[in-house]
């Protein structure tokens, strides 16, 4: 795995050692259509190497017509991440990549049954699982392993702001440098989206509560009730706008109310929109987004507060931020010519 | 997005829906544990797919809040809440104070049901100035529920507390509230140090106003107020569970901070007599808990900004709060209610923003433990 | 006679001293090349033969050279020029002083020139009344709201600086989510709680406030990297 020098590396389990096989296998499943009900959505769908590995919508359109709620996060990169999904429900790439396949709005496979059967009914299969597997039997969870296998292989760390970080004072322009420190100083950027030479992912890998969902207007009284009365949480997850929750409904922690993952901002500028439902249409949004102090709601994460950028601080953060694209991005382009060409 | 469909609108998604996501959902949505135990052990828990959420998956925290509601927990007489120490500069509705004071009588507000009245446990302003005292009024006028007023040092020593009971009344009462007497007692009563020295109000007032600065004399509450009280309780049978509100502990917890009151000897000597009491205090910014013979005390929170423990450790019986985060202006910081049961003690309930709520029992106090686990 | 006795003594000594200098000229040539090492006092100086003056020294050497040079500052008002020979013998000369072999540790191979301190009890008065000028207005400081834009004051959250633990500086600052320095907390203070802009490294006030911090923790043990 292309990591750098003294950069942490993620974490692999030890029941799915990586081995070319295995990321064969994972290519072959990650762009194959065949995966979802009606044979026209692969994970490649909203996860498109041509729109780093994300999609520009602001929630992905599933099996014949199924809505999410939730922007595609890239896949460039996840194998750091702690916990998968915006809400951290998926401990590991194994466990997240097997859900949208199963998840009605998405790719509507009915089971991870049906999934196992129709994998083992193609032919073309089997020989991969033997070699990834030694054996041909097709089960959820050597998909999940492959998948994950060959997402540990889509990373990318090499863009100017690490060139910047580590020395060379040319590598980024001077509006970016202002930039950077607009980031650690009055933008307040920083103690969220944290930057560590050993872990640059520009994310604490926590939950925050920035008041996108507070926009939904059925929240702040949905999360009322359920702040008020828990022990109906069961009947309130049903109503409108319930998975705007977030983290809530994965630990039931009050603090959680609300809150989403704090994303990681590499190649972040490639990757709009923005926000776990795609609400921020461009960057520029996003910087006044928090300018503004995100929106109010009783649950607001403490941290959010109206900054008071001036223009030439708000510019200067986002030349920042295009620093953060990868200048090696042409590693794949062998995948991108995997994509059908509609 | 999704519309959430009511089991009625369900069932009839259902008929017109195709036979494979027809199982899936109808099985979600009645929540057949079998159908959950056949998704492989490892995804069951997190097989609620973003948009469909699987009802029995969840368990439920033990939620400070779930405790409150009546029917809840039938031991619970009534509820009151707090709101405390809200520092208030005359900077208008945006500065932070203003704020957090604001988020706090919505937190009251949002209470179901509502509490019985709320008690503002002091230090409403900054400065002592009339202006900081009006914002606080008018902050606190939002509450849907009665308030009951107590006074701190920040509000008394610019003009030796004219203006505080020009708004707010007297500076020391009592009231009976169903079979409970309640003492509202001024219990920051400095001696004179003022005059020797010739400040002015304000010097006075700044003084008294840091929490570090020794020239200030401890607290009190004075022979005058200490005789008041003892022909009040005269009257109270001791069989009567008693509450005092104070903005000064009534022990001494941390003489150079004013965690003190000088005369606690002889005040708590006057409430020893009682089966049940309780004093609820201001001023320490932070969870504190203590029992002294058969009076327990309980500390609350502050909505400006959470104060350190004493460099000399603190009461036994306090679950310590982990050090707040200053970049979260709330950290630390809250507000809360207190269940007064039907024996006539309390539980304290502390809502801390941006942390999990945390309960200190009268079971607990009596058992000795500390609250279960840390708040974060 | 006597007078004249102690001049022919004198030009012995002397005719010795010119010799023994004679014979150590030195002559820039790699042979002789020399490396001079300045105490921070600039009155001991080290110069060790057999490495030339644009060389870095070797680790055991320059350690050697500090340990020496540490030894040296006992004799706190004298110039001392210690010379390190390729075959490690070590020569001192004090306040200008033929030089005498020395073993680092051993008792002066002279009387010193002044038995005593130069410093007395009036400098050090003026030295408490320095520092403590600069610590009184850090403390007029951490309580003041001048710092910040929004009435908080440092002294609110830490009453008497408690909390700040300036002892566990430098470490890992959490909010900071690096390597900070004291100076580099206080400025994230500013900026977030008290809203303020922050203050250069340099700063009067910086200085100040520092000042008042760390004074309150004399005596309590260094620990960097504690939280």
């Amino acid at each position: 795995m292309p990591v750098p020098e003294g950069v942490m590396q993620p974490e692999v389990p030890s029941d799915n050692p990586l081995t070319a096989a295995k990321v064969e296998l994972g290519k072959k499943l990650y762009f194959d259509p065949r995966l979802s009900l009606d044979d026209t959505i692969s994970c490649a769908t909203c996860h498109d190497p041509r729109a780093g590995f994300a999609e520009h919508k602001p929630v992905s359109d599933g099996v014949r017509g199924g809505k999410g709620v939730r922007n595609a996060p890239t896949v460039m990169n996840a194998a750091f991440f702690r916990e998968q999904f915006w809400d951290g429900r998926a401990p590991t790439l194994e466990a997240q990549a097997v859900l949208p396949i199963i998840n009605p709005v998405e790719m509507a496979m009915p089971d991870h049954a049906a999934v196992e059967k129709k994998l083992a009914g193609l032919s073309d299969y089997a020989p991969l699982f033997k070699s990834a597997f030694g054996d041909p039997k097709v089960t959820i969870t050597r998909v999940g392993q492959a998948l994950a296998s060959f997402e540990r292989t889509i990373l990318s760390l090499d863009a100017p702001i690490d060139r910047f970080l580590a020395g060379d004072t040319k590598a980024i322009s001077d509006s970016a440098k202002r930039g950077w420190e607009v980031y650690n100083g009055k933008g307040r950027c920083a103690t969220c989206h944290a930057h560590a030479s050993v872990f640059p992912l520009f994310t604490d890998e926590k939950y925050h509560n920035l008041g996108v969902a507070a926009k939904d207007v059925d929240f702040k009284a949905l999360a009322q009730k359920v702040e008020s009365h828990p022990e109906d949480l069961a009947k309130l997850s049903h109503e409108p706008g319930a998975n705007q929750l977030g983290r809530f409904l994965v630990t039931k922690q009050r603090q959680d109310l609300g809150a989403f993952k704090t994303s990681h901002l590499r190649n972040i500028a490639l990757t709009a929109p923005y926000m776990h439902d795609g609400s921020e249409a461009t960057l520029v949004d996003v910087i006044a987004f928090y300018d503004k102090g995100g929106n109010p709601n009783p649950w607001l994460d403490g941290g959010m507060r109206p900054l008071g950028l001036t223009e030439q601080e708000k510019a200067d953060l986002l030349a920042l931020l295009e620093t953060f694209t990868s200048t090696d991005l042409s590693r794949f382009d062998d995948l991108v010519k995997l994509m059908p060409t509609k | 997005m999704p519309k959430y469909l009511t089991p009625k609108e369900l069932e009839r998604e259902l008929r017109e829906r195709s036979p494979e996501s027809e199982r899936l959902i109808r099985s979600l949505a009645n929540c057949d544990r079998r159908h959950f135990l056949k998704v492989s052990a490892k995804f069951a828990a997190m097989a609620a797919a973003a948009t469909v959420i699987q009802p029995h998956a969840f368990q439920l925290v033990n939620v400070a809040y779930a405790a409150d509601a009546p029917g809840a927990a039938p031991d619970v007489a009534f509820r009151f809440a707090y709101i405390s120490d809200s520092h208030l500069f005359s900077r208008g509705m945006t500065h932070r104070f203003a704020k957090a004071a604001l988020k706090a009588v919505e937190d009251v507000n949002r209470l179901d049901p509502q509490p019985d009245f709320v008690l503002y446990g002091g230090d409403l302003a900054q400065l002592g100035r009339a202006d900081e005292l009006e914002l606080g009024q008018q902050i606190l006028k939002d509450l849907k529920a009665p308030v009951r007023m107590m006074v701190g040092e920040h509000d008394w020593y610019l003009d030796m507390g004219k203006k505080w009971t020009e708004m707010f009344g007297a500076d020391h009462y009592s009231f009976d509230h169903k079979g409970v007497h309640f003492v509202t007692l001024n219990s920051v009563v400095e001696k004179d140090f003022w005059t020797a020295k010739g400040y002015t109000p304000e010097e006075r007032m700044n003084i008294v106003a840091g929490l570090d600065d020794g020239r200030q004399s401890r607290f009190e509450v004075g022979e005058a107020q200490r005789d008041w009280l003892k022909q009040d309780l005269a009257k109270v049978d001791k069989k009567t569970p008693l509450v005092v509100f104070s903005h000064s502990p009534l022990y001494k917890y941390y003489e150079p901070w004013n965690f003190w009151t000088d005369d606690a000897e002889q005040v708590q000597a006057l409430l020893f007599p009682f089966k049940s009491v309780t004093v609820v205090h201001g001023h320490t910014h932070q969870l504190l808990t203590n029992k002294i013979k058969n009076i327990s005390f309980h500390g609350v929170l502050s909505t400006a900004w959470p104060w350190p423990y004493a460099p000399t450790g603190l009461p036994a019986l306090t679950l310590q709060m982990d050090r707040p985060d200053p970049f979260d202006q709330f950290d630390g910081c809250g507000d809360g209610t207190f269940d007064m049961l039907k024996i006539g003690q309390l539980n304290a309930n502390y809502n801390f923003w941006d942390r999990n709520p945390q309960s200190v029992t009268y079971k607990q106090i009596v058992a000795g433990i500390k609250g279960g686990g840390p708040s974060y | 006679m006597r007078s004249l006795r102690a001049l022919f003594v004198f030009a012995a000594v002397a005719a010795a001293g010119g010799v023994w200098v004679g014979v150590r000229a030195e002559a820039p040539t790699d042979e002789w090349a020399t490396r001079t090492v300045t105490a921070c006092d600039h009155r001991k100086v080290v110069v060790i033969e057999g490495v030339r003056a644009d060389e870095k020294l070797p680790p055991a050497k320059a350690q050697q050279v500090a340990d020496l040079l540490q030894d040296l500052m006992r004799y706190c008002n004298a110039e001392v020029k210690a010379r390190i020979a390729k075959n490690e013998l070590i020569t001192l000369s004090i306040n200008g002083l033929p030089y005498q072999q020395y073993v680092p540790g051993m008792e002066p191979p002279i009387e010193l020139v002044r038995g005593k301190s130069d410093y007395g009890e009036r400098d050090r008065a003026i030295w408490k009344a320095e520092l403590d000028k600069l610590v009184k207005e850090g403390d007029r400081l951490f309580h003041s709201d001048e710092i910040g834009t929004n009435g908080i004051a440092c002294a609110m959250c830490h009453p008497h600086a408690s909390n700040t633990h300036p002892e566990t500086y430098p470490k890992y600052q959490i909010e900071m989510k690096q390597i900070a320095l004291l100076r580099d907390m206080v400025n994230w203070c500013i900026e977030n709680p008290l809203e303020g802009k922050k203050l250069a490294d340099d700063d009067p006030k910086m200085r100040a406030l520092e000042a008042y911090i760390l004074t309150q923790r004399t005596g309590v043990k260094m620990e960097s990297g504690k939280h």
